[in-house]
């Protein structure tokens, strides 16, 4: 009888805290971590004060992502792996492994955080969790990207696009991202007529779901091939959007290769005045380096550069 | 589009790396140290399959703390567009088209350095005798 009564009211619970969990991803996708952050700690307290350990470990997986989207490391890792060892079947359990991953990822600790990524597309390979597969090997690609090899991480990303792509899921968000870093991967790689519809694609699709934080990379990515291709007008729109986005969410890889690659464009269209600002501001970044303005008006980068590394 | 006044900047490429690290003698676990990037890492960059981010790439330019004119291979003269042109075309060459070029070169500069005798003297000489 009690357990009869005490399920309608559990229910109620989980409708509340996926309410609460449905409107944080808004809030992130939208780049409003601070609310973010604050869904999650209230669903956090609540699923503590029900026990309800389920929700608990959701929560803490949740939340130790949004921190680790605002470059912040206040979370305790211990905890996640402890998830990870108690549920390793679980869905919470691959969540603990993939959100662990992005967690060295961001320490710059990347052997453990490809234990973690390899750990959790593993299993959520094996509980047919193709959500988190996609994510998985996303993540894992990104890694490769960050180690240069790009024609490893190109292969991984499209195996991501078409994870997203059975799942009916080509319209989210994941995809996009996922889209974006396939086409970057063409790009840099000199397979530029490949590369930049999906690009541009991601870029569209995000704009049309309001996620605003991630697009900054698809901006600086299509700034990039349009330098390549010297076509600078696009190149300027595009560097400029980037650098827009870059500083209103405060990530400072952005602004750097943003201002890095406008230099390139300006400097190429013989636009030198112009050139000099960027080159300048980037170089506010480099204090112990005095000369680097002097270096870059006369030295392309552009052969070497990975805008993931 | 380029605008033609607008100098062509030369490509920093792997092969370059390698040469400065060289002119340094530095081996490439010291660059790698300096830089910070594994060996293997620095190994696969000088090949030219390794991309890295901006920061390690300015450390790079920083630890070879060049004057300019070194950086395009030259001693201590400015470095005109020409020049520059022609090394970032020469630095796309193949191993066996650089070897030609040098070859071109070494014999225009033999050229250049016994050159035909000049108008001024040819005036000099004594009329020839006629019989």
């Amino acid at each position: 009888m009690d357990g009869y009564e005490a399920r309608p009211a559990v229910n109620e619970r989980r409708k509340h805290l996926e309410f609460l969990r449905k409107t944080a991803r808004e809030a992130i996708w939208s780049g409003d971590y601070e609310r973010a952050l604050t869904l999650y700690d209230d669903g956090l307290g609540l699923a503590r004060s029900w026990k309800d350990r389920d929700l608990e470990d959701l929560f803490t997986c949740n939340r130790a992502t949004t921190l680790i989207e605002m470059d912040r490391q206040d979370f305790d890792l211990a905890r996640l792996k402890e998830i990870v060892l108690r549920n390793p079947a679980s869905f919470n359990g691959v969540l603990a492994a993939y959100v662990s991953a992005n967690a060295h990822e961001a320490r710059g600790e990347f052997s453990r955080a490809r234990f973690y990524a390899q750990s959790a597309l593993a299993r959520s390979r094996d509980l047919g969790l193709e959500e988190l597969t996609g994510s998985s090997l996303n993540l894992l690609a990104g890694l490769e990207l960050h180690e240069g090899r790009f024609e490893v991480a190109r292969d991984l990303f499209a195996e991501a696009v078409a994870r997203f792509d059975a799942e009916g899921e080509t319209l989210s968000r994941p995809a996009a991202v996922a889209t974006d870093n396939l086409g970057y991967c063409h790009i840099a790689l000199d397979d530029v007529d490949t590369g930049l519809p999906l690009v541009e694609r991601s870029l569209a699709l995000l704009h049309d779901l309001g996620a605003r934080q991630a697009m900054d990379y698809p901006s600086l990515d299509l700034c990039f091939a349009h330098v390549k291709c010297a076509r600078f007008d696009a190149a300027e729109e595009r560097g400029l959007q980037a650098l827009a986005l870059g500083q209103e969410f405060g990530r400072e890889d952005v602004i750097k290769n943003a201002h890095y690659l406008l230099a390139e464009a300006y400097s190429e269209m013989g636009r030198e005045a112009e050139a000099d600002v960027q080159y300048d501001a980037l170089a506010g970044y480099y204090p112990d380096f005095p000369a680097l303005k002097h270096y870059l008006r006369q030295v392309s980068l552009m052969g070497m550069i990975n805008l993931r590394a | 589009m380029s605008s033609p006044s607008s100098p062509r900047k030369v490509h920093l490429v792997g092969s370059r790396i390698r040469e400065l690290r060289k002119g340094r003698h530095l081996t490439q676990t010291e660059l790698s140290e300096k830089i910070g990037v594994a060996q293997s890492d620095l190994s696969r960059m000088e090949q030219g399959e390794y991309k890295v981010g901006l920061d390690t790439l300015f450390k790079i330019l920083q630890v070879f703390d060049l004057k300019m004119s070194e950086f395009f291979g030259e001693t201590d003269r400015p470095v005109d567009p020409d020049s520059r042109e022609l090394v970032a075309d020469f630095e796309n060459l193949s191993e066996e088209a650089r070897r030609e070029v040098r070859d071109f070169v070494r014999f225009k500069r033999q050229q250049q350095d016994e050159p035909a005798p000049a108008p001024a003297e040819i005036e000099e000489l004594p009329p020839k005798e006629t019989s």
